[in-house]
Order: structure tokens, then sequence, then C-alpha cells
């Protein structure tokens, strides 16, 4: 069987052992026969059709899901990939059932790396696979509550594994729920004595996440494409290891901002080294307009004031038009004044 | 439509409690069906119910589409046995369909006390609300909390809330939105 879709275009993808009863010639794919189709649930095949698609003919093997009565079509050429395998066999269905019943193992705490893992197990684990899923986020529901998401993943991994039991053991789904909630919420006072549970189902290995190396990374910070906004800021300082947060540093920050203000004539750190940072030409006009000569602010107050009315009346009609138009866009009235 | 059909007589006021019970938990309107007898060959040997057996043999209930019929009995029930032993039987509901029984043989006593009789109501609600929901599509839920939690669970609080939790509520919503009638 073939492991899941790799991540990246250039990673070759993983050859995983197959699941017990994996399909993989679409010969055994007999009219009657039952089959489980990955996260779609128990289907019967029904027989094989030609169909007519964009111009070529496909023949396809045409499945019902049980559950709905949903079709299901393959290409037969795909029956290999898609991951069919027969309905779990007795000896399956008792390993899972000795799997539920098992200690469980703390779950893994890391979200990404489990939804993950998860996910493959749905695809690739087979029925076992589904108890996992449903075993692992069951214990980690008893630690903290399951996110949206993986509430989602949960439910639908306890809907395959229903119905698969049920399908595999001739009951209806309510009974098999039954049964599996009965080894994973023992009634008090109840333990099972069972044998160990079959070996976990493989998931493909994956590649640790490439960390670069400090030269790297500095030459990546570096390269962040402020040469094509034309700003040609020195990073230098900026990416300090944590430790070597030093006033020189925050100095030559400085130095940097009186820089980028006179034009990128002076140098980097200029600042710094004459030991006084100049004023901040950024924030003076600020300051400038708060801390205006007395004579100046009084000879300025009744220009500024002769011109205020206008301004005036404008924030009004600015605060009266919003309403006006609100009050044109409204929906008119149920039962308003008939014309 | 929620319809309750008795196999067995009940109080009146348990019976108005549980008809409003399922209206706050599903928002369906719940009426009572009447009496039905109750299958006789569904008793085993060693004298419960089986649960499956009385589900296919109880009389039916005039029902539109997409209505629930709910069968309340105080006889103990029983299911096959599962890989691992019989688990306990409180109900029993044909998953996503239309049928589903409640017993109140294992809730607990009704007593004559306030407190008890209320108990008794709350624990009976709480089933029959578990088994609707199974007829909406809903799983055994993992917060005790939830009425949709199993009911054998030792993390069962005392008193059962009778609202089902946000997940169970929200699927059963569209369950019931997505319903043809």
């Amino acid at each position: 069987m073939r492991g899941p879709s790799s991540r990246h275009p250039d990673e070759p993808r993983e050859q995983l052992p197959p699941v017990e009863g994996f399909v993989s010639d679409a010969n055994d794919l007999a009219p009657g026969v039952r089959v489980v189709y990955p996260n779609q649930g128990v289907c019967t095949v029904e027989g094989t059709e030609e169909k007519d698609i964009a111009g070529q003919k496909l023949q396809l093997v045409r499945m019902r899901r049980e559950e709905d009565g949903a079709v299901v079509l393959v290409p037969r050429a795909k029956v290999p990939t898609v991951g069919l395998r027969r309905v779990a066999t007795g000896d399956q269905i008792q390993g899972v059932f000795h799997y539920l019943a098992a200690q469980s193992d703390d779950p893994e705490l890391d979200w990404k790396v489990r939804h993950r893992d998860n996910a493959d197990r749905l695809v690739g684990g087979g029925v076992l696979g589904l108890a996992e899923v449903v075993k692992g986020l069951h214990s980690l529901s008893r630690l903290r509550p399951l996110p949206n998401k993986e509430r989602e993943q949960y439910d639908n991994a306890r809907h395959l594994l229903v119905h698969e039991v049920a399908v595999a053991l001739g009951v209806p789904p309510g009974v098999a729920e039954d049964y599996i909630d009965y080894v994973l919420v023992p009634p008090a006072g109840v333990k099972f004595d069972v044998p160990p549970p079959p070996a976990p189902v493989m998931l493909p290995s994956r590649p640790r996440r490439h960390r670069p190396a400090p030269a790297e990374e500095e030459s990546d910070i570096a390269d962040l494409g402020l040469s094509d906004l034309g700003l040609d800021l020195d990073l230098d300082g900026a990416v300090a290891a944590p430790g070597e947060a030093t006033e020189g540093g925050e100095a030559a920050a400085a130095g940097r901002d009186d820089e980028a203000v006179e034009g990128g004539a002076a140098e980097a750190g200029e600042g710094a080294e004459a030991g006084e940072p100049p004023p901040r030409p950024r924030a003076a006009p600020a300051r400038a307009a708060r801390g205006k000569p007395a004579g100046k602010a009084a000879s300025s107050k009744p220009a500024r004031k002769a011109p205020a009315t206008a301004p005036k009346r404008a924030a009004k009609a600015a605060r009266e038009k919003p309403a006006r138009k609100a009050a044109a866009k409204a929906p008119p009235r149920r039962g308003g004044k008939k014309k | 439509m929620i319809r309750i059909a008795l196999l067995e007589e009940l109080d009146p006021a348990d019976l108005t409690f549980l008809t409003r019970s399922l209206y706050r938990a599903f928002g369906l309107g719940t009426e009572v069906a009447g009496h039905r007898p109750q299958p006789a060959h569904a008793e085993r040997k060693d004298g419960r119910l089986d649960a499956l057996a009385l589900l296919r043999a109880a009389a039916p209930v005039r029902a539109f589409a997409d209505d629930k019929v709910l069968y309340v009995t105080t006889a103990p029930l029983s299911l096959p046995p599962g890989p691992l032993g019989e688990p306990p039987c409180w109900g029993f509901a044909e998953y996503g369909k239309d049928r589903a029984l409640v017993s109140t043989a294992r809730l607990p006593a009704r007593g004559l006390s306030e407190a008890s009789v209320e108990a008794h109501r709350r624990r009976l609600a709480r089933e029959a609300i578990h088994a609707i929901g199974h007829l909406w599509d809903l799983h055994h839920c993992v917060d005790a909390r939830c009425p949709m939690h199993p009911s054998w669970s030792p993390h069962l609080p005392a008193s059962p809330e009778m609202d089902l939790c946000a997940f169970c509520r929200e699927k059963s919503e569209r369950k019931i939105r997505l319903a043809k009638t």
C-alpha cells in the first residue's frame, strides 16, 4: 500500500506495509463484496461501469455506501491507491477491543503532530487506526476539552469505527457503540483481563523540521527584501542574540533612527559614539506643537479661531449624514403605509 | 415531532416533565401517543426483555416522516453480549432511524420525597434525550455533563443535566434542519 501523500513535492512517498485485508487488485471487487473506503465507511460493490469523462473512457467500480446509500465511483486503475480494504474480520475486531480495554498511553500533546498522525491513521490505519484515534482523543478529552476541529475528528473516527464494528459483528450500530463505550468507559467496578493489544499502526516517519544554522538564520533575516522596497537598513544590531541586548544596542538603534531621518547621510551608531543622542526629530513636530512659545500661540489663536466655525459645521454635517443615509437605506418596515 | 408511546403505566406528572424536557432539548413538539401493549415474546429466560426484539415487535405509532417515536417501559432490558461482555442497558435506539426505547428499571428509585422524585424524573429525561439523540445521528459524547455521555459512566454527575453540550446541540440542530419536513 502506498503511504499518505508527501507534504512536499520533492519528498518521496513513503512505502508503508499494507493493512490487513487491503484490496490491491480491482478484480477482487466482485459485486456484493463489502469493502471499507477510507474516511467514507462500509460500501458494497455493485459492479463495474464505463463512463465517458472529459473525452476519456474510464472503467469505474461502482460502490454504494451502506450507511446512507450514497454512490461512490472509483476508477479501476486507482483501486490500489485509494486504500480500499475488506471489512474487519472477527480477529481484528477482537484486537480492537483488546486495544480499547488496555491501559492507555499518555496522549500526544503537540496538537499539530497529533492531528496529522490521526489523519494518517484514519486514512491508512485500518480498523485499528480508527480505534487508536478514538482512544487517543478520548483519553485526551479526560485531560482537557477537545478543540472543535479535533472534536469533529473524534466524532468522524467514532462514526466510522461504530459502523465497521456493527457490520463486522452483525449488530445494529447503536449496540456496537455500546460495546465500544463499555470497554472505553467501563462502569464502576468492572475491569477487563485482556491479552496484550496488537501492535500499533505504523505511521509514516515525518522528517524533522529543518532548523537553520545561526549564520544561515542571520543571512535569512538580512534578506528580507527591503532593498526591493528602496529601504537601506542596517539590521546587524537588531538581530543580536537575546542575551546581547545591551545599552549599546539600544544606542545603535537610536543612531539608526537619526540616520533615517537625516536622509541616510549619517553613519549608523553615530549617536552612540557621540555619547548623547541628539533630540529625535521625528517627535519634534508634536513637541513643537505642544510647547510653542506663549506669544506665538497667542498670536496664532485668532487666526485659528476664525475658520473654526466651518469645520464645526462640516463635523455637524458629517454626524448627521450617516444617520440620514442609514435612514434612506433602511428597509421599509413591515406593515408600513400601503400605497 | 417526538411521540411518546407508553408500554406500561407512567405517572402523569413524570410524563409532563419528560415531554417538556424533550421539547427543550431538541426544540421539537412532543406529545404522548397513548399506550401500546408490551410484546410478550421479547422476554428472555432471565426475566429481562431483549431491547432489540422489543423495539422490533412494538406496536407501531402513527407518525409522519422525520417523526421520532419513543417507547417507555418499566421492565429491565438487555442487549446481546459483546466481545468483552454485555453492556448495561438503559435504552436502545435505531441509530439515525425513527424508533427508540427507554426503560425506567435502572433509574434511581422514585421514592416519595420531593428530591427523590425530582432525581428520578431528571434521570428519565436524560435517558430519553440520550435515546432520541441517537435517532438524530448523535454518538456518545466525551463530555460527562452532556446527556449523550454513556449512561453507565462513572464520571456521570450525581444530578445529570438535560441540556446537550454545544457540539451535540449543533449537530442535532443541523440534522433537524436538514430533515425532510
